[in-house]
């Protein structure tokens, strides 16, 4: 693998804590090279990716209702929730297309204190990264064309939120 | 057009990565403040460019040919913007068309690094309007 668990930790910590299949698990991980082709895989990476969805929509909901956001940043905050409800969206109706059952959001979102707009900041930089990170490792493992073609589109948007987080926070950003 | 074999994948994004490198050095040439963005985007390229050839072999398809890049009105920030737009379609649109999964896997990570160099391109912009 090119990216060593340490680097994906993050990552991996999040999509085993949103629920994701043991399959894809391995994948993520590093302890398998590739995932079967086919309808099964694609659904299990669907899933996966819809669990890291919930997830950065939850932290995004917290934080707009709370507001933690710096004024200057809300817009921001609010395109990146909109995005995200759209990934979500679209995935759960690829999903169903194809007669599989999407997970729900959970209840239960743990992202530990965020009394800060730094520590929000930091946590949905963090949200964003491990969204970038199992889109970019997934996506060669996707079989069909059309949700390969979504898979990259939302990768895109990742890429977005996560290079406007480390702008803001004073983070290389090329 | 969506292209409709890796051939034309390779093809296309050759083509808008030269028009990009292009507007990027125009940039450069008319804004110093413009250059190490440039420089580092250039590498980038460079780097993108060897790993092409590498799966061009691998999936058996000849070199790349020389393209030329007729870009009008070159040192605009807005251009480049709508040039790296259209490069980062190139690869969003040419992944499902691949159909090799080592391919997709190492174009996916050249769109990560491409639409990180828009969304640059995007805060330069917006901090040029909010600038007057």
């Amino acid at each position: 693998m090119a990216d060593p668990v340490g680097r994906r930790g993050f990552m991996v910590r999040l999509a085993a804590a949103a629920g994701v299949a043991a399959p894809v698990m391995g994948f993520l991980e590093g302890r398998v090279s590739a995932l079967p082709k086919g309808e099964e895989t694609d659904l299990a990476v669907l899933y996966a990716s819809l669990a890291i969805e919930h997830q950065a929509i939850a932290l995004y909901d917290l934080g707009l209702r709370r507001k933690l956001f710096p004024a200057g940043l809300r817009s921001y905050a609010v395109e990146f929730r909109g995005d995200h409800l759209g990934h979500r969206d679209t995935q759960i109706a690829i999903a169903e297309e194809r007669g599989g059952r999407p997970p729900e959001a959970r209840s239960d979102y743990e992202f530990g204190p965020l009394g800060s707009a730094d520590r929000l900041l930091r946590q949905a930089a963090e949200i964003e990264r491990a969204a970038q990170e199992a889109y970019t490792a997934l996506v060669s493992q996707i079989r069909s064309r059309d949700y390969l073609l979504s898979a990259a589109f939302i990768l895109v948007d990742e890429v977005r939120h996560l290079t406007v987080w480390r702008r803001v926070l004073g983070l290389q950003i090329y | 057009m969506t292209p409709a074999t890796p051939a034309e994948v390779f093809g296309e994004i050759d083509a808008r990565t030269a028009e990009v490198g292009e507007r990027l050095r125009a940039l450069s040439a008319r804004r110093p403040a413009a250059r190490a963005f440039a420089r580092s985007l250039l590498r980038d390229h460079e780097r993108q460019q060897a790993d092409r050839e590498k799966l061009r072999k691998r999936l058996g398809l000849p070199p790349a040919a020389p393209v030329r890049t007729p870009t009008a009105d070159a040192g605009s920030l807005s251009a480049l913007r709508a040039s790296q737009q259209a490069l980062v379609s190139a690869h969003v649109e040419g992944l499902p068309v691949l159909g090799d999964p080592p391919a997709v896997d190492r174009l996916a990570h050249h769109l990560v690094a491409l639409a990180r160099h828009l969304t640059v391109i995007d805060l330069w912009l917006e901090a040029e309007e909010a600038h007057g």
